[in-house]
């Protein structure tokens, strides 16, 4: 938002407009895609690597505009990797190969996706469940528009520290975005029984 | 170096995150950045993924402020869109159509600022469009340096194989199940036409072989490499290393007088050298100099290369005798 960010040449901008549509269409489902993955009986850690693995290639588009279903586009990201390191491993029965093979994964409901849509309101809960002086640069920075520079001197400290606090807030969201659980469903579903029982 | 967990590379690039989101980010953090994400293909992925957490706590699209581009989100969100990578493509009519000779070797500039320079006996087709710009290589080989223009991918297709690119430098050869692409400068991303969503991304300096059927086989080479495969954008054959009879196909790919390789015991014999397209004569010569061969040059069509009366030398690698018979001939 600064200043700077609109004169970085075409790679910075274009992996911020990345970076939004993958926050927007990716991010509130991710967890999805790790709940099929540990079904499909993937490890942790191999599951990690999967989905960053699936996140560079998306990070190489040079334009997400073509993506229709952005969610099954992802999906079939991770799916194929899978696959692909499964064959590497000789020894997985083939059964299992083609049962990933022809298992889809239990695509969000239209509903669902809206509530992927609602991830901007997930966000700022996802703030508050940050650790206390992490919690409070962040929301400065990001609620309340204010440089990393100014919430130094607000709080009396360097640029540095208030840099590394946002680094801490930045691996802790990952960790919340990634372990959501069903959280993003959730509020959704809140919503539409609400709405439901009016009836 | 030992390999990273993904978790390590994600912290890294969480922290990437956080300094870019501080104010003064400089064309020197960039090129930091540009090298640390090189280093490693999965970086890119990280510092996606932390990117996206990050702006997630940005206000919504509706509200958000002017520096960003209207057109991801609005395209994005509008989803339906014409030309889906997954279908394969539809090619506009209208293009524009190159051909060269045997040995005719053209730069073309292109209205958008790019450069094809396009190999021997080739034949592509250029359209300009508004979404996209597209290449398509019917027959042979060109090296492409493409304009940065990120709202209009450049995209390559040789038979099934689809090379795309923003702002890079990258040849793509056609064959006959697939393409060879050799990248120079930036990133590129191919894929077959028949695998959906199945990407590979190259970067400056890697080749590979795509087949039609998607197999992909990647080469890491040095850069000089590169440069060397490519020499033909000079006028040039590079040979260093290449077998007697890889040199002879490459010859005859530039020229009507083909080389005859008569001998066989040659064929896996290595060459070092850098010769003129034009010039298969020199090339015989400078088999005869090395190996000791006869090389008749009688015919106009064909050089022929060990034909039947061998001098008195057997066997290769005694340049320095010949060498001294090697005169330079100008033409």
């Amino acid at each position: 938002m600064e200043s700077g960010e609109a004169e970085q040449g075409g790679d910075a901008a274009r992996r911020r407009r990345i970076a939004l549509w993958v926050a927007r269409e990716i991010l509130p489902h991710e967890y999805r895609v790790r709940t099929w993955l540990r079904r499909a009986g993937t490890a942790s850690d191999d599951a990690d690597e999967l989905i960053q693995e699936a996140y560079c290639r998306l990070a190489m588009l040079e334009d997400v505009d073509h993506i229709d279903s952005p969610y099954a586009y992802f999906f079939s990201i991770v799916r194929n990797l899978l696959l692909r390191r499964l064959k590497r491993q000789s020894i997985v029965p083939l059964e299992t190969i083609a049962e990933i093979d022809s298992c889809h994964d239990d695509r969000p409901s239209p509903e669902q996706l809206a509530a992927g849509r609602l991830a901007y309101r997930k966000a700022l809960d996802l703030i508050a469940r940050l650790p206390e002086r992490c919690g409070r640069i962040v929301q400065l920075r990001k609620i309340e528009g204010w440089s990393q520079r100014r919430i130094a001197e607000h709080l009396g400290t360097t640029e540095k520290a208030v840099e590394k606090q946002i680094w801490l807030g930045v691996r802790a969201l990952r960790e919340q975005w990634s372990r959501a659980e069903q959280a993003a469903d959730d509020l959704m579903s809140a919503r539409e029984q609400r709405g439901g029982r009016g009836r | 170096m030992t390999r990273q967990s993904a978790s390590e590379i994600a912290d890294e690039a969480a922290a990437w995150v956080a300094r870019i989101d501080a104010a003064d980010w400089s064309d020197a953090d960039e090129r930091q950045l540009a090298q640390w994400m090189a280093a490693d293909p999965r970086r890119r992925g990280a510092l996606l993924h932390a990117q996206a957490c990050w702006v997630a706590l940005d206000a919504p699209p509706a509200t958000a402020r002017t520096t960003v581009p209207r057109r991801g989100f609005v395209l994005a969100a509008g989803g339906a869109l014409a030309a889906s990578v997954a279908g394969g493509f539809l090619w506009l009519a209208g293009g524009t159509t190159y051909r060269t000779d045997i040995g005719e070797i053209r730069r073309v500039p292109l209205a958008d600022g790019s450069t094809a320079t396009i190999n021997s006996d080739t034949q592509l087709e250029v359209t300009l469009a508004s979404k996209r710009r597209e290449v398509r290589i019917a027959s042979g080989e060109a090296w492409f340096r493409v304009a940065k223009d990120p709202a209009r991918p450049f995209v390559v297709e040789a038979g099934q194989v689809v090379v795309q690119a923003v702002g890079t430098a990258f040849s793509v050869r056609r064959r006959d199940a697939g393409a060879d692409i050799i990248v120079t400068e930036g990133i590129v991303e191919v894929w077959a036409a028949q695998a959906d969503g199945y990407r590979t991304s190259l970067v400056a300096g890697q080749s590979a072989f795509v087949g039609d059927n998607a197999a992909v086989r990647v080469r890491a080479g040095a850069p000089s490499d590169a440069d060397r495969a490519l020499a033909w954008r000079a006028g040039a054959i590079d040979l260093s290393g290449k077998t007697v009879a890889e040199a002879i196909t490459d010859f005859n790919r530039y020229n009507r007088r083909k080389l005859v390789l008569v001998d066989p015991r040659l064929a896996g014999e290595q060459i070092d050298g850098i010769f003129r397209t034009d010039d298969p004569e020199g090339f015989g010569k400078a088999l005869h100099d090395s190996f000791g061969v006869a090389v008749d040059s009688g015919d106009s069509d064909a050089i022929r290369i060990g034909a039947k009366n061998v001098p008195g030398e057997e066997g290769s690698g005694v340049p320095m005798s010949l060498r001294q018979q090697g005169r330079k001939t100008g033409h």
